[in-house]
C-alpha cells in the first residue's frame, strides 16, 4: 500500500512539473520558424523565373517526358540482351531476332511481351509478326510516342 | 502498320497469341514476379513439348484446348495497360484527326503562314502522286 501511495505520489509530481511547464515559448518559436520560412520562400520565388512559376507539375511533359531516340535505342538494346537467350556480343540494332539471334517464335513473343512492359503500352499481333528487328521496335515506338527526328 | 484485316491467320501467329494470352493471364493470377515467372516457365515447357507436330489436324486440335483452356482460366480483372485498349485512360486524350486543321479560320491560318504554305505544298505532291499511281478520277456523281 505504501508503496502505491510512493507511485502516486510521484506521478503527481511529474504532472505538476509538466504543469509548470508552459507551452508559451514553444509556440512562440514555432511561429517564428514558420514566418522564416514564408521568407525563404518568398526569397526563392522571386529567383524564379516566371517561366518556373507557371510551370504545372501536373503537365503531359512533366509526368511522361518525351524520349530521345537515342534513349529508345539504348533502352530497346537493354530489354534485349537481357533476354538470356540472346547473345549480348552479336546484338546490334540491325540484327534479325530469328535468323542471327536465333530466336524461335515464342521467343519472340516473349521478347515484344518485354518491350510492352518496358515501355508501357500493348503491342497488337499483328503488329508484333513485323518487329524482327531492334531498329523496328525502335521505329514503332517512336510513331507510337509520336517522336520524330 | 495496320493490315488488312482478312480474318486469315497464320498457324504460327495463332500459336504466338495463344501463348501470349497464357502468359498475360498467369501474371494477372500471380501477381509475383518470381512465382509468375516460374508459371510462366512451365507454359513454356508445355508449349515445347508439342513444337514438333507435323499433322496439322493434331496442332488445330490442340490450339483449340488451349484457347479454351484460356478462356476457361481467365481472369476476372485482367491488367491491362492503361493507355491501349481495355485500359483506364484509353483514348482519355481525344487527337483531333489532321484534316481538321484544312478547316480552320483564314485568319487563324495567317497565323501560321510558313506551316501552311508547306502543307499546301505537300497536298499537292500527295495529290501528283496518287494520280500518278491510281490515274484521273473519273467524275462520278454523287
Amino acid at each position: 500500500m505504501a508503496c502505491l501511495a510512493k507511485n502516486i505520489r510521484a506521478v503527481t509530481r511529474q504532472a505538476a512539473l509538466l504543469r509548470s511547464y508552459s507551452i508559451r515559448p514553444a509556440s512562440i518559436a514555432l511561429k517564428k520558424w514558420q514566418r522564416s520560412q514564408n521568407e525563404l520562400l518568398e526569397r526563392q520565388n522571386l529567383s524564379l523565373t516566371s517561366n518556373q512559376i507557371h510551370r504545372r507539375y501536373y503537365s503531359p511533359d512533366l509526368i511522361k517526358p518525351k524520349l530521345s531516340t537515342q534513349e529508345i535505342e539504348t533502352r530497346v538494346l537493354k530489354v534485349c540482351a537481357a533476354y538470356d537467350k540472346v547473345t549480348a556480343d552479336k546484338l546490334k540494332l540491325e540484327s534479325h531476332f530469328i535468323n542471327d539471334l536465333g530466336l524461335d517464335s515464342l521467343d519472340h513473343v516473349e521478347v515484344i511481351m518485354a518491350m510492352e512492359d518496358e515501355f508501357g503500352f500493348e503491342i497488337p499481333d499483328a503488329d508484333a509478326e513485323k518487329l524482327l528487328r531492334p531498329s523496328d521496335i525502335v521505329r514503332y515506338v517512336a510513331d507510337k510516342e509520336d517522336i520524330y527526328e | 502498320m495496320a493490315s488488312l484485316p482478312t480474318g486469315l491467320v497464320s498457324h504460327t501467329r495463332r500459336v504466338q497469341s495463344l501463348y501470349k494470352k497464357a502468359l498475360r493471364c498467369l501474371e494477372s493470377w500471380y501477381d509475383r514476379r518470381e512465382v509468375y515467372r516460374y508459371h510462366a516457365v512451365l507454359m513454356r515447357k508445355r508449349f515445347d513439348e508439342n513444337k514438333d507436330i507435323r499433322d496439322m489436324r493434331v496442332a488445330k486440335d490442340l490450339i483449340a484446348q488451349g484457347e479454351e483452356e484460356v478462356f476457361q482460366k481467365n481472369h476476372w480483372h485482367p491488367r491491362k495497360f492503361p493507355e491501349s485498349p481495355g485500359g483506364v485512360a484509353y483514348e482519355r486524350v481525344v487527337i483531333p484527326p489532321d484534316w481538321m486543321v484544312d478547316h480552320w479560320h483564314p485568319l487563324e491560318k495567317a497565323q501560321y503562314p510558313t506551316y501552311f504554305a508547306k502543307r499546301e505544298e505537300l497536298k499537292k505532291k500527295f495529290v501528283d502522286e496518287w494520280t500518278k499511281k491510281y490515274g484521273k478520277p473519273s467524275p462520278i456523281a454523287h
